[in-house]
């Protein structure tokens, strides 16, 4: 067991457990910082594997572009000092039975399934060859999700506008 | 790749030059008189939908991640048209004072839920399916929440965005099962790898769980009735049928295709998922009294009976999946057109308010009349042929008993559908829902669908036509 490894486990439960307590949290600034430490995990699982610039956008989207993002949206839309209510303990039997029947199926059935070892090395996967993928229109070129997307974000935004702009009709 | 690839890529390219011109156009008009953008976007989406018909060449683009072909095209067209005739129904509401400031707005998010289904069906590649999913939902949850004055619109849209990421992020871990196993996202690479085991059909399993959110199957049914009933009516039936259709259209083609190996298990997955789904959807229609919610367990046992259509995997069921939601598009649309006429003018929205309305309005009773009986499947309506063709499809493949379910479904589905009429035409009112004459758009979009009803069930050269393609589909796949 080398170094890796170990440092992998103590992820993998620290990110468990966090996971758990962001859903079990009654305050919601609390949930988002737990939050916070799951992606740090992912972030951490990407270096391992040699991933250097997915962990980077993991850290600089995720962790500095989205999460800040929710805590903006807690600050203004909630109290700091709020509790969620709590759940029904009926409520809460049953979400735990079905995810832990749920997580035993999945988990059995990933366990029985051999995967084909990857013959590429992270390592080798430079941003400039991200970048020239990300624009190739030949086969595994990804332009057209690359445009798509940016009408993706154009009709969010415009979505965003048409809800916010009746709140502004409504005063006046 | 040259530049003229690009025509391959028409009705999307299209698409997006029209919201490009609208959001231009929404400019130069002031807010308080817009119908001139209105005209304008119409106009444009006409051309779009006239364009369409125009023969146009098949092939790949950007190595497989973009797939065209006739019913691919044939597809698209149906879409077109629905939008058309959602744009014209609308045309009173978005008129309302107060409402036009935010009609280009409306439009130009309609237009863009167009664009993301049309590159949903000819995705070739997961992630272009995703996003184009992804681009036909977050607009519509806008679209649902647009009355933001009432309570319920705000509660649909808000429900419809949540519910539709939980299905999304479900949909995602099932695509991430298959791309585990296959080692790549492509349709064509994952199509030739495949085969049956735990994995890829725990994969499958969860892919599907994705879709049938979006196409409201029993049980992943129940943001339907709530979203249906908080939404202004005119996106609740561009909901209805064309979100539904998109989502039929790319089940029958990724079923056909990527999980065409796994045949044995989907099969008898889609079977159980019929019979709950034509039986839960008529059983909760017989007992609402709102039209809208009526229209959404309505629409569900009618995506049951889709699904029959899908169990056939070879032409002839895929032909009469599109047959039926064609069919599905001018009769739902007629029956949405009459019940947002009259909530714009009066706002009622329940079967009762509807008691002894061929009094005083014959015409909408009628156009009502005739899209009840399409949908309930009476025979000289186009209804009838498209379940019909439905049943001979699942017969086919010799699901006898499912096509024994669906029939006696039918029969209650018939007495919901007559209530309606009932109320309508038979049951007497002191206070009526007084003459009230709707915007000409309106009276257009009607006609449209009454002809699309009655045109589509006598002409049989129009499910020759989807046959023809359906088989030739079949045909490249080999």
């Amino acid at each position: 067991m080398n170094a890796l490894t170990i440092i992998f486990y103590i992820m993998a439960v620290l990110m468990v457990v966090f996971s758990i307590m962001a859903v079990t949290s009654r305050k919601l600034l609390r949930a988002a910082i737990y939050l916070l430490f799951v992606l740090i995990g992912v972030a951490v699982f990407y270096l391992a594997v040699d991933y250097m610039f997915l962990a980077a956008v993991q850290v600089v989207v995720y962790m500095g572009g989205i999460l800040v993002l929710i805590i903006f949206s807690i600050l203004l839309t909630s109290h700091l000092g709020e509790r969620l209510q709590v759940v029904k303990p009926t409520t809460m039997l049953f979400a735990a039975v079905l995810s832990l029947v749920s997580a035993g199926v999945v988990i059995s059935v990933i366990n029985g399934f051999t995967f084909i070892t990857s013959t590429f090395e992270g390592d080798k996967l430079t941003v400039a060859h991200i970048g020239q993928q990300l624009l190739s229109y030949d086969q595994f070129g990804y332009v057209l999700p690359f445009e798509v997307i940016s009408i993706l974000l154009l009709a969010a935004m415009i979505a965003a506008i048409a809800i916010a702009k009746y709140k502004h009709q409504g005063k006046s | 790749m040259s530049f003229s690839d690009f025509l391959l890529m028409r009705n999307e390219l299209l698409l997006v030059a029209a919201a490009v011109i609208i959001l231009i156009a929404d400019m130069s008009f002031s807010d308080e008189n817009k119908r001139g953008l209105y005209n304008i976007s119409l106009l444009t989406m006409i051309i779009i939908t006239v364009l369409g018909f125009l023969p146009a060449p098949s092939g790949k683009l950007f190595g497989g991640m973009y797939i065209t072909g006739d019913i691919y095209i044939l597809m698209k067209n149906i879409l077109n048209i629905a939008t058309v005739i959602v744009l014209l129904q609308s045309r009173g509401w978005l008129e309302k004072p107060g409402q036009q400031k935010r009609m280009g707005e409306f439009i130009l998010l309609l237009v863009s839920v167009l664009i993301g289904m049309s590159y949903m069906i000819s995705s070739g590649h997961f992630i272009m399916f995703y996003l184009g999913m992804e681009l036909a939902t977050i607009p519509l949850a806008a679209l649902a929440a647009y009355e933001l004055n009432k309570s319920k619109s705000a509660e649909a849209g808000i429900k419809l965005i949540l519910l539709a990421a939980f299905s999304s992020g479900i949909l995602l871990f099932g695509t991430s099962l298959i791309y585990a196993a296959a080692g790549t996202l492509y349709f064509e690479g994952v199509m030739a790898i495949l085969d049956s085991t735990a994995f890829t059909t725990l994969g499958l399993i969860l892919f599907f769980a994705g879709l049938g959110f979006k196409i409201s199957l029993v049980p992943f049914h129940l943001w339907t009735a709530d979203v249906y009933e908080g939404a202004p009516t005119n996106v609740t039936s561009f909901l209805s049928v064309a979100s539904k259709g998109a989502a039929v259209f790319i089940l029958v083609i990724i079923l056909n295709t990527v999980f065409k190996s796994l045949n044995d298990v989907w099969d008898p997955m889609v079977y159980a998922l019929i019979i709950i789904t034509i039986t839960i959807g008529n059983l909760f229609a017989l007992r609402q009294r709102n039209i809208k919610r009526f229209l959404a367990f309505s629409s569900i046992a009618q995506a049951g009976f889709i699904m029959l259509g899908v169990i056939n995997d070879g032409g002839l069921g895929m032909a009469t999946v599109i047959y039926f939601v064609l069919v599905y598009v001018f009769s739902n649309l007629a029956a949405f057109g009459v019940a947002a006429a009259i909530e714009n003018e009066t706002g009622k929205e329940s079967i009762d308010d509807y008691n002894g309305f061929y009094r005083t309005n014959p015409r909408l009773s009628l156009v009502m009349m005739l899209a009840m009986f399409s949908l309930a499947g009476i025979p000289p309506f186009a209804g009838f042929f498209g379940k019909f063709f439905l049943f001979t499809a699942a017969a086919e493949k010799g699901y006898y008993i499912l096509t024994l379910i669906a029939v006696l479904n039918t029969i209650i589905s018939l007495y919901y559908y007559l209530l309606v009429i009932k109320a309508m035409f038979i049951d007497k009112n002191g206070a009526p829902i007084g003459y009230f004459k709707s915007d000409t758009a309106m009276q257009v979009s009607l006609v449209i669908c009454i002809l699309g009803i009655i045109v589509t069930g006598f002409t049989s050269g129009v499910f020759d036509y989807m046959v023809n393609l359906s088989q030739q589909f079949f045909l490249t796949l080999q």
